[in-house]
């Protein structure tokens, strides 16, 4: 009889997990749009989501339900949702996997006449390219400047040669202090990279016409130009923790991020930032996030809708803040412009000449496996310029299949 | 990465036969015990067999996590293996595992011994010293990866200064591609709590009878440890060598904090001195959006894993002596 007993409710355990793992799903009637994004970085950024959330369900009469995911997970957990059929009506998306999502038709195109494409900065809408037509909406954007510490460098430098020549007298004058921290061979490093070709009048491809072009002048000249840094800017001093926070460095190349970091962390450094340093013209590269719509959902007319909403003139100033990145939208900008601290004014000023990055699907792995080992390699001294970019640019050409 | 515990082999006795009639098929014995047994199974077909088998099939297709995968045979295990265009650093990340295992392993295993003889040797306080030594096994690695990250810095970094005392030069350890690996082969070998705490164990299991009768014999501390402590540990040794080269192998997460967390960059640390094996599968897998090669990288690690374990138990004394 117990053995019944303890048989049966085996059993019935079993079932009720079995089933509890089931979801229930949410009746309305109103249309539910479900929008994947990364976790608020701040409560008050939370709230910021939120606030914007109410706005657009309001005027619209209909739900948003955000999923918000930690930034580590969250390309993964999206991918799983994809291929399990349950992907969200829209989403961020991070600007390099647009070209690919939209390669396997995960994610679909804008559709004719959603947008004023003049309202957006041109490097982040660019962001949103495959083979010449956009998947996305430019939610955020960010880049890299020059960092400077004002005693040390009293007036930020322009061009190369006056970047050289600071670098070179910072050394001269404490050879315990490196000119600037000199950007590495690694992914960040070859992100970092293509800023500095635009500023030379270079590009690293044609997508167009499918042709590499990295290993031409402008590209030469500018990781031959990181190489000539190097004798004023030490490894042994830069690749110290925090080096330029600590005063050893008197400059480096990084984004907003590291603004606020330093001022939390180092009150007494003096420092600004100005936009990097250029040999032909000024150019800086570009990051940051996209709002796409997956191909599988059944609200896209609202989707757009939503999207277009928070990179509106209105509210895009808002949501990019709460984000970490700049607006996109010009407007927005301006709105930004005006309240920005100082040491954020260079980045935006920047933006607007910033350069997407090559629209290839495979362009991490090329940016990671084929140009950071180059440029490492110029900058180890292992290789010239000429030689490492070469070699480089022919592998890449195997790797996409673009024949010359 | 802990390592796994004991393996017992005690445990498979074989069926004694007439001891005991088995329960026939459709015995009320029968279902309670598979009710009860179901959720183990469930746990383990669902979590551990079939991602395998799923694994070994993704393994022969074209996929990116996203769209239905597409058979391609062999193609991604002739490709990770021969073509260099493809899969620039796959055999690049074949030698730094195998450079990090011939390295940590041993450094681990002479850690973890010294540790060990010495805690076993003092009287008192013998629990604090285990647990602070125990310390590093227990300890995130995020926070590891930060700790070392200072220990190691070129210019404040406390290794160079007590190097510095020695008369060599401050060296650029994460930096230098020639030091990358010995500088994560010692982190590795601070880790060694596990190993220290089952080469106690070993120490506690010699007999004092066959220390004494060597004292009686005339021999000195250095001969004893030779002659006796040695060769009595050898079990301990063989198995402690065996995990340790399973897990040196598929070194990760020290790797990942280490370069990732200061240098915003995954790929593995200076001229791909870092990119251990385990790391360019993560990359293929998560980054790279080629989850196909990434399951064909982890099968290959495993056959090899097989043959250079089984090559272990073939060429290594195991048994005490």
């Amino acid at each position: 009889m117990s053995r019944r007993v303890a048989g049966a409710a085996a059993a019935i355990a079993l079932i009720a997990g079995l089933t509890a793992c089931g979801g229930g799903s949410d009746a309305g009637d109103s249309p539910t749009l479900t929008f994947w994004m990364y976790q608020p970085r701040t409560p008050q950024a939370g709230q910021i989501y939120e606030d914007l959330r109410k706005g657009f369900e309001k005027a619209n009469n209909v739900k948003v339900k955000y999923v918000q995911i930690a930034k580590d997970d969250y390309n993964t957990k999206l991918s799983s949702a994809i291929a399990s059929g349950t992907a969200p009506d829209a989403g961020v998306l991070d600007q390099p996997l647009v070209s690919r999502f939209a390669l396997d038709k995960t994610i679909v195109a804008v559709p004719d006449g959603t947008i004023e494409e003049g309202a957006y900065y041109k490097g982040a809408l660019d962001t949103n390219l495959s083979e010449g037509k956009l998947f996305g909406l430019p939610l955020d954007q960010t880049t890299v400047g020059l960092f400077y510490n004002k005693k040390l460098v009293p007036t930020p430098p322009k061009t190369w040669d006056e970047l050289k020549a600071t670098v070179n007298q910072i050394h001269q004058a404490d050879s315990k202090i490196a000119g600037i921290v000199v950007p590495k061979g690694d992914g960040y490093g070859a992100w970092m990279w293509p800023g500095f070709v635009a500023g030379a009048g270079g590009a690293l491809t044609d997508d167009a016409n499918k042709k590499v072009l990295f290993d031409q002048q402008p590209a030469v000249d500018t990781l031959q130009m990181w190489v000539d840094l190097l004798p004023s800017s030490p490894r042994q001093i830069t690749d110290s923790d925090n080096a330029f926070a600590n005063g050893l460095a008197a400059m480096m190349i990084s984004g907003p991020w590291d603004v606020s970091t330093i001022k939390d962390q180092f009150p007494d450094l003096d420092f600004s930032v100005a936009p990097l340093p250029y040999k032909t013209e000024p150019a800086g590269n570009i990051g940051g996030e996209n709002g796409v719509v997956f191909s599988t959902s059944k609200n896209a007319a609202l989707a757009w809708k939503f999207l277009q909403y928070i990179t509106s003139d209105t509210n895009n100033a808002k949501f990019a803040d709460a984000f970490g990145g700049y607006p996109t939208n010009i407007k927005a900008a301006e709105q930004t412009a005006a309240t920005i601290e100082p040491q954020q004014a260079a980045f935006l000023e920047q933006l607007k000449v910033a350069h997407a990055r090559p629209a290839v699907p495979q362009w991490i792995q090329v940016n990671d496996e084929i140009i950071a080992p180059a440029l490492e390699k110029a900058l180890s001294g292992k290789a010239t310029a000429q030689q490492a970019l070469t070699e480089a640019a022919d592998k890449t050409r195997s790797l996409l299949g673009w024949n010359s | 990465m802990a390592n796994p515990v004991l393996a017992d082999r005690s445990t498979a006795t074989p069926d004694k036969p007439g001891r005991r009639p088995r329960p026939g098929f459709g015995r009320r014995d029968h279902v309670v015990g598979w009710l009860l047994l179901a959720p183990a199974l469930v746990y383990f077909v669902a979590f551990l067999l079939y991602p395998a088998i799923a694994a070994l099939y993704y393994s022969f297709t074209d996929w990116n996590l996203r769209s239905s995968p597409s058979w391609v045979g062999l193609a991604n295990y002739t490709d990770l293996l021969f073509d260099d265009v493809k899969y620039p650093h796959f055999w690049k990340s074949v030698q730094v595992s195998l450079l990090y295992t011939l390295v940590a392993v041993p450094l681990t295993l002479v850690a973890a011994l010294g540790q060990a003889l010495l805690i076993n040797a003092i009287r008192k306080g013998s629990n604090l010293f285990r647990l602070l030594l125990f310390l590093p096994v227990v300890t995130a690695e995020a926070a590891v990866g930060a700790i070392w990250r200072w220990l190691y810095d070129p210019q404040y970094g406390l290794i160079n200064i007590i190097l510095g005392w020695f008369g060599v030069p401050p060296q650029n350890w994460l930096n230098n591609p020639d030091l990358v690996i010995p500088a994560l082969a010692f982190i590795s070998a601070w880790q060694c709590g596990i190993s220290m705490i089952i080469y106690l164990a070993g120490l506690k299991g010699i007999p004092d009878s066959l220390r004494e009768a060597a004292v009686i014999d005339g021999a000195g501390p250095v001969q004893r440890f030779r002659k006796v402590v040695l060769p009595m540990l050898r079990p301990t040794t063989f198995y402690l060598l065996v995990t340790g080269v399973i897990a040196a192998l598929q070194v990760f997460g020290l790797v990942y904090v280490i370069f990732s967390a200061a240098n915003k960059s995954v790929t593995g640390g200076p001229e791909q001195a870092g990119l251990t094996y385990v790391l360019h599968l993560y990359l293929f897998a998560f980054r790279y959006d080629a989850m196909g090669a990434a399951c064909a990288m982890s099968f290959i690690l495993l056959v090899f894993i097989m043959i250079i374990t089984a090559l272990q138990f073939k060429f290594v004394k195991q048994e005490a002596a």
